[in-house]
């Protein structure tokens, strides 16, 4: 297994060199002004701002140059300055990821223990009534669109009932805790920080359950779709009549081969989650990956969508390196070669 | 189902277990709550929340230009003269105690107060208002056209400052208010690599780190700012003015409306600027008061007969038929629900010359005839590309389809193309668009800028637009009587400029305005002092506590 995720390791550059290429053409060709985004709308007309900015940004030069000397700087670590933020690209990535990483981790826990234990008990309960509830709650997590569950569950669990905080990562007067991970629950633990962490674990609460609502849906379909079609194989069928306990039978024997299929849902999700949970940050204000990657997109800032594009393609890449990986893992017979 | 299988009720009483967790976050949540919706008790130290959709493009005060940029740069940076908020028109004194300008407005002298100083204790001296200028200009930003013109700054002594300027401009002084031209902490500032010079633009390289930090000497220091999060605004202890009542000032970003209003609310947020009128209605809570008052921002649809992808010859009756057939009132009531005025001319209710100005109407009568007259007695089809935003609680989609269905009464087909901003902007660059619809907010306290940008004169946008780069359109009219303003002394005589102007502007019918949108200020009820300001969207250091 080392060597094939030594050799999946080395073909990342080339992946990713290929990624930038194509999001480079792709940005730079859409017919669109990013200079709206550098000079107000009603200096536009005025020449000597226009050229200003031009070269400031590296604008007046060729396209090709420009994309020699961005792939010149990004092997020096340089992805640019963002025309929005007019901060480092890579700094406005390494303070946004972990924002996102806190919300994906905490939608993926949801989504895999809830989407799990509905996927189990439907797929053992099955055509019962509790089959029918746990498909119905994962039928309703999946189809509703998120933006639609983040406003009514705030308007029901904020506005109304005042059960949940607001929208932010903690409450609006508050500090946040010293930066170690970027992540407030982790840092206001590391730091000792109770209060801070309790703030910051109910603000995470809404907006990780909507995440994770739409995910545990298709997780869950698939662990009983899975499990489904285990439970009639004749090696389950042995261990019943070995005398096992349906709890071991269940989750030593079938839930481990049924995982499989499961596993790749998880890690596409995960990897989606870190780069399409706009509409989430954007209701919820937390300043994401998501919402940077559509703010850069909509005011055409080159360097952050070229930043955004490298980081969602790592992102990917890891992933499916980490999933083929737990495929081993949880199946002997599988040997990566 | 055999012995060994787990029971249901096992599952039912996990669930149960998992259901019992949430409930015990949440009602852990439930308690902080109920504070906040009180009246906050008078303490001027609970840090002010505004909730705000921020527009931020930069924090450097010569490179900034924004909506929220005006709140941030008027808290941290002083600029020499101030707006008297009861009136939006008469300046104050600031860092300057004395300001003149002389008869042909050719030259302005500042006389500075010597107690003003930096939050760094610096005195705040001729010099630095000498390099903030210089570098606004130099650094050729947005707001840099504010110091065009201007052939020298002299500083007879460290309380002086001599401003010439190559031709007339009566509206240095607007612009001198503005919070763009706030001035900075020149020793500071080049410490941390910002320059004055004629290459700036090229060679300061301040802009990251006024990301962090502030140099100003206003009321309020940056204390952090978090890109897509939220500004954190630290009273300067020592103001050499007035000192503010609010400890601390939080700007939050705040995408939506509708959570805007869920905040103000329940507390969380103390103030939200962006409230539609609509969505205003439906507040009924009396802990938040809801002012609706007017705004300088308008949004029109513009006209560009030299357009290239034209086909319609938009002669003035034309243009003046399109004016005739859309529904003002039903406009106003269908985006806005009434929460907004009509206006005359390319320049908002409220500024010098536009009170006697006649509104527009519906006609649908006197539409078809123009068309008639025009050439066009069976209408036209025509494309309107727009970008597709909502602005000032304008849906601009919603807008153009009224106008779409009002113009189609009389024979005038449109073809709707809502674009995003950036596209918009490629194409109005580009080839020109024949019919669009944009939105203005105000710069400045002086009609100028209207007729800058609006006025078919040369060097404004919209008479390029509206012929085209080569052969811009020009009303000699406007171009004499602008100059004319520029050179009057008194108020009388520019007002009844700007009203000649504002005239000409009409019968351009190159832009039409359509709605001049009321700004809601809803607020927590135990805040004093909030208004809405004209150079500087609003004050945070007139805001106090009951």
């Amino acid at each position: 297994m080392g060597t094939y995720v030594l050799r999946r390791v080395l073909m990342m550059p080339v992946l990713l060199l290929g990624l930038v290429t194509v999001a480079f053409i792709v940005s730079r060709t859409v017919p669109a002004d990013p200079l709206s985004t550098v000079v107000s709308e009603r200096q536009l007309n005025n020449p000597e701002v226009v050229r200003a900015a031009e070269k400031r940004w590296g604008l007046d030069k060729p396209l090709t140059t420009q994309y020699v000397l961005y792939v010149r700087n990004l092997l020096r670590g340089d992805m640019g300055t963002s025309f929005r933020t007019k901060q480092n690209v890579r700094e406005d990535l390494a303070a946004r990821l972990p924002v996102t990483l806190e919300l994906t981790l905490a939608s993926m826990a949801i989504a895999v223990s809830v989407g799990l234990f509905l996927g189990i008990i439907a797929a053992v309960r099955r055509n019962s009534w509790v089959d029918h509830l746990a498909r119905l709650f994962a039928l309703i997590g999946s189809s509703l669109p998120v933006f639609w569950t983040g406003l009514f569950l705030l308007y029901i669990f904020y506005a109304r009932l005042g059960w949940f905080p607001g929208p932010g990562r903690l409450d609006p007067r508050a500090v946040g805790p010293e930066k170690v991970t970027g992540m407030y629950t982790v840092d206001a633990l590391i730091a000792g920080d109770f209060a801070t962490f309790g703030d910051a674990l109910q603000h995470l609460a809404l907006p990780s359950f909507v995440l994770g609502w739409a995910v545990m849906g298709i997780i869950s379909r698939l662990v009983r779709a899975s499990l489904l079609e285990v439970l009639n194989q004749d090696y389950v069928r042995t261990a019943r009549a070995k005398g096992l306990t349906e709890r071991t039978v269940i989750v030593s024997h079938a839930l481990r081969n049924a995982l499989i299929p499961t596993l790749t849902i998880i890690g596409i999700s995960f990897a989606v989650l870190i780069t399409g949970a706009v509409l989430t940050e954007s209701i919820f204000s937390w300043p994401g990956i998501g919402s940077y990657a559509v703010e850069s997109s909509r005011a055409l800032d080159f360097p952050a969508i070229m930043g955004v594009s490298i980081l969602g393609g790592v992102i990917f890449l890891v992933t499916n390196l980490v999933t083929d990986m737990t495929y081993a893992l949880v199946d002997p017979r599988i040997r990566l070669s | 189902m055999n012995d060994g299988k787990v029971k249901t009720g096992r599952y039912v009483a996990a669930l149960v277990v998992a259901v019992a967790v949430v409930a015990a976050i949440t009602a852990a949540c439930g308690g902080d709550d109920d504070d906040s919706g009180g009246s906050g008790g008078g303490n001027n130290d609970r840090p002010l929340v505004i909730a705000r959709d921020m527009d931020i493009n930069s924090m450097d005060p010569s490179r900034a230009y924004c909506d929220t940029c005006q709140i941030y740069l008027t808290a941290t940076y002083d600029t020499l003269i101030g707006l008297d908020p009861k009136d939006n028109k008469t300046f104050v004194a600031r860092v300057a105690e004395k300001w003149e300008g002389n008869a042909d407005r050719t030259q302005y002298t500042f006389r500075l107060n010597k107690k003003a100083k930096f939050a760094d204790g610096t005195p705040l001296e001729a010099k630095d208002v000498k390099w903030s200028f210089e570098r606004l200009a130099n650094v050729k930003g947005s707001a840099a056209y504010f110091m065009d013109g201007i052939t020298s700054i002299e500083t007879p002594d460290a309380q002086t400052v001599i401003v010439k300027l190559a031709a007339s401009d009566s509206s240095f002084l607007a612009k001198v208010n503005a919070s763009y031209a706030g001035i900075i902490n020149s020793k500071v500032a080049t410490a941390n690599g910002a320059s004055n010079a004629k290459d700036a633009d090229t060679t300061d390289k301040a802009e990251p780190w006024f990301l962090k930090n502030s140099a100003g000497s206003g009321p309020y220091t940056l204390a952090s700012y978090t890109e897509g999060a939220e500004i954190r605004l630290a009273r300067n202890e020592s103001y050499w003015g007035d000192k503010p009542a609010l400890k601390e000032v939080i700007i939050k970003q705040v995408k939506d409306a509708v959570t805007q209003r869920q905040q103000v609310e329940t507390g969380d947020a103390d103030i939200a600027m962006q409230i539609d009128p609509d969505t205003a209605k439906k507040i009924k809570n009396k802990n938040v008061t809801i002012k609706e008052v007017p705004s300088f921002n308008f949004v029109y649809i513009a006209l560009s007969p030299g357009a290239k992808d034209n086909k319609v010859d938009l002669n003035p009756k034309i243009r003046e038929a399109v004016r005739a057939a859309v529904d003002y009132d039903g406009i106003i009531q269908v985006t806005l629900g009434g929460g907004g005025k009509k206006q005359a001319a390319p320049i908002p209710n409220g500024f010098l010359g536009t009170k006697n100005l006649a509104l527009p109407k519906r006609d649908t009568a006197k539409a078809k005839q123009l068309l008639k007259d025009g050439g066009q007695p069976n209408g036209f089809e025509i494309d309107a590309i727009y970008p597709n935003v909502n602005v000032y609680g304008v849906d601009f989609n919603t807008m153009m389809q009224k106008i779409q269905a009002d113009l189609g009464e009389v024979g005038i087909k449109l073809k709707l193309q809502p674009v995003e901003f950036t596209v918009w902007v490629e194409k109005i660059r580009g080839d020109g668009i024949p019919m669009t619809a944009v939105y203005f907010a105000p710069d400045h306290t002086d009609p100028i800028q209207y007729v800058q940008y609006f006025g078919m004169v040369p060097g404004a946008p919209w008479a390029s637009r509206a012929g085209s780069k080569d052969k811009p359109i020009v009303n000699q009219a406007e171009v004499d009587l602008s100059a004319k303003a520029l050179a009057a002394s008194s108020d009388e005589e520019r007002e009844k400029l700007y009203e000649s102007i504002g005239k000409e502007m009409i019968a351009d019918a190159i832009i039409l305005p359509i709605v001049n949108p009321n700004l809601v200020l809803a607020y927590r009820s135990d805040l004093e002092g909030m208004h809405y300001s004209a150079c500087c969207n609003l004050e945070v250091q007139r805001l106090k506590r009951k």
